[in-house]
């Protein structure tokens, strides 16, 4: 097709298109603008749009509320989580995948965990935590109220299942005759898995890892329920300058950003990936 | 071979008859594959199951020194059921999920067409999209809180820049729904778009080039073409959509608190005020089940219609 002169139809979509990117990217915009901005420049009427930008709010996010630890303990979490999902789930979705067990029934029964209202399992488990907490075992596993072993208990049983769903349409997408070959090549099943299927569905495991990794990271209500000062995440630290005196504004965008950044880096690094896994296996192409 | 691979296709010949060199058979392979996943799920989805359904038969009071009582029958199920906070709930979480989901819908068939027609800068603007989904909605919504500050707001700032009356975003009882709503919206909107556009590009490309030497209109394109073989990407966007709106709960907490008063409290949210504010956990987990109850329903009836249509696609590939 030859190259078309610009038409009216074009313009008029680019400024709806222009619109709404302003109306989709203005709030992450205001998000890093007001965590730059000094205490005196974030309420004012009208609002600044030029200032003279300040570290001071990093600083205080990072030694006032101790902000450092709540990176770690969330980078902790969400890494383990993702690592025993991928590797449990990749072997109950090549079973689902390939063998077919339970006809379909098992992995809607599965997929239906799912659906359970985190808020439904997060009292059960308050109680069952903080029980558990209590005993020998709980302790040298950090299970526990505020310990992040159980954090990545409640990470794990939430991405279990999307995970399973998510491999399972990648695994379907190796041909079976692949897998027949190397049997008769000599290998055993197994093999065919580790050497054989796994390499060939690498992506597609990446894929759910890094949605694994972006729900764990931002993950609120646990983390919120379950822990209170050792085992704090990212997101509770964020809300953690909601005080009794008020919202501190300043920190409190601060945090936000360097809550939301490292995951708007991750998502547009990744961009083609996560449109991949988006769609759920529900498209091909 | 290692010792997993020994394990795996010799252990029922070790452990079952003791017949040397009989190999695990195919059922038994896939069955072992899915152990350590279905433990997980058992202990920690089931077990905390069961365990709920155990306090919400029991008076249960983490306040007092009894803690776990005695069995009160469907004490917890009455309360709930007679409580006008649950049904005030109920009705703002279906407000909330039937408004949000269906403006989210339309508006990102919208976007993902208009995306389709463009020539340039595709995948810039695909990417730009991606970002509000990626953020953490505790943290993003007090962004927007601030941005809806009624004096201080961004929002108001546009508004009176535009000669309109400046509003009470979360503070107003009649706003405040709707701004907890519009924030869903940007931050969903993008999800169904995307989803919907990378449906729209897979679409083969024959039916629609028949249609056009047929002299189709494009109304009847969209009718009879377009919009059937989308309808399992659509299902299942609104299936995904539906459940998450139905469970909202870090953006109420974030937004508004549930306020003004309980103007926006949804059921999660009513849940944790009953049951880790008020520490009455018997009540908390009888609601939990009553929720449980309609999600189930409801994402069963969805759901068999979703895997249905993929049965059918894997049938006619």
């Amino acid at each position: 097709m030859e190259r078309r002169q610009v038409t009216g139809g074009d313009l008029v979509r680019y400024a709806i298109i222009f619109a709404l990117l302003i109306f989709f990217l203005f709030p992450i915009y205001w998000m890093i603008a007001t965590s730059f901005k000094a205490p005196g420049d974030i309420l004012t009427r009208p609002p600044r749009w030029t200032f003279q930008p300040t570290l001071e709010n990093y600083f205080y996010a990072f030694e006032q509320a101790n902000f450092g630890l709540f990176i770690k303990n969330t980078l902790i979490v969400a890494v383990v989580s993702t690592a025993i999902v991928i590797v449990i789930g990749s072997l109950a979705a090549y079973s689902f995948a390939r063998y077919d067990v339970g006809a379909g029934h098992l992995m809607f029964f599965i997929l239906s965990t799912r659906m359970f209202p985190a808020i439904a399992v997060v009292i059960p488990y308050f109680v069952i935590f903080r029980d558990l907490g209590n005993t020998v075992i709980g302790q040298a596993l950090s299970l526990g109220l505020d310990r992040l072993g159980a954090l990545v208990v409640c990470y794990t049983m939430f991405n279990l299942p999307f995970g399973i769903w998510l491999m399972h349409s990648f695994f379907q997408d190796i041909p079976v005759e692949l897998e027949d070959s190397a049997r008769l090549d000599g290998y055993s099943r197994l093999q065919v898995l580790l050497r054989v299927v796994l390499p060939l569905v690498a992506p597609g495991l990446a894929v759910t890892a890094i949605f694994c990794l972006i729900f764990a990271w931002n993950e609120f209500l646990f983390a919120f329920m379950l822990t209170r000062a050792v085992a704090r995440t990212i997101t509770v630290g964020v809300a953690s300058f909601w005080t009794q005196r008020g919202i501190l504004w300043g920190p409190l965008s601060a945090a936000a950003t360097v809550c939301v950044v490292p995951m708007l880096i991750f998502a547009l690094l990744l961009q083609r990936y996560i449109v991949r896994g988006l769609t759920f296996g529900a498209v091909r192409g | 071979m290692n010792d997993i691979e020994r394990f795996a296709d010799s252990s029922p010949a070790r452990l079952g008859r003791g017949k040397k060199g009989k190999v695990l058979s195919d059922a038994w392979f896939s069955v072992l594959l899915i152990t350590p996943a279905m433990i997980i799920i058992f202990f920690f989805a089931l077990y905390p199951l069961f365990y709920a359904l155990n306090f919400a038969l029991r008076h249960v009071d983490l306040t007092t020194a009894v803690g776990v009582g005695p069995l009160v029958g469907l004490d917890n199920f009455r309360f709930a059921l007679n409580d006008r906070f649950f049904w005030h709930a109920t009705k703002v979480t279906l407000i909330f999920t039937i408004a949000a989901v269906s403006v989210e819908m339309g508006l990102g068939i919208g976007i993902a067409f208009l995306l389709y027609q463009v020539r340039w800068f595709k995948g810039v603007i695909r990417s730009l999209l991606l970002l509000p989904l990626a953020t953490a909605p505790a943290a993003t919504g007090l962004i927007w809180r601030h941005m809806y500050h009624p004096d201080f707001g961004v929002y108001n700032y546009f508004l009176s820049l535009l000669g309109l009356p400046e509003l009470n975003w979360l503070g107003s009882i009649n706003l405040a729904l709707p701004s907890v709503i519009v924030f869903d919206i940007w931050q969903w909107t993008p999800f169904v778009a995307l989803i919907v556009l990378a449906g729209l590009q897979s679409l083969p490309r024959e039916p629609f080039e028949a249609a056009e030497l047929d002299g189709a209109s494009t109304w009847q394109v969209l009718r009879r073409l377009t919009f059937p073989m989308l309808s399992p990407v659509l299902t299942l966007v609104f299936v995904l959509r539906t459940i998450d709106a139905l469970r909202l709960y870090d953006a109420v907490y974030s937004l508004t608190s549930g306020g003004p008063g309980t103007v926006t409290e949804t059921l999660t949210y009513y849940l944790y005020r009953i049951g880790l504010k008020f520490f009455r956990m018997d009540r908390a987990s009888a609601i939990a089940f009553l929720f449980l109850y309609v999600t189930i329903v409801f994402s069963g009836i969805v759901l068999r219609s979703l895997t249905r249509a993929q049965s059918e696609r894997a049938r006619r590939l």
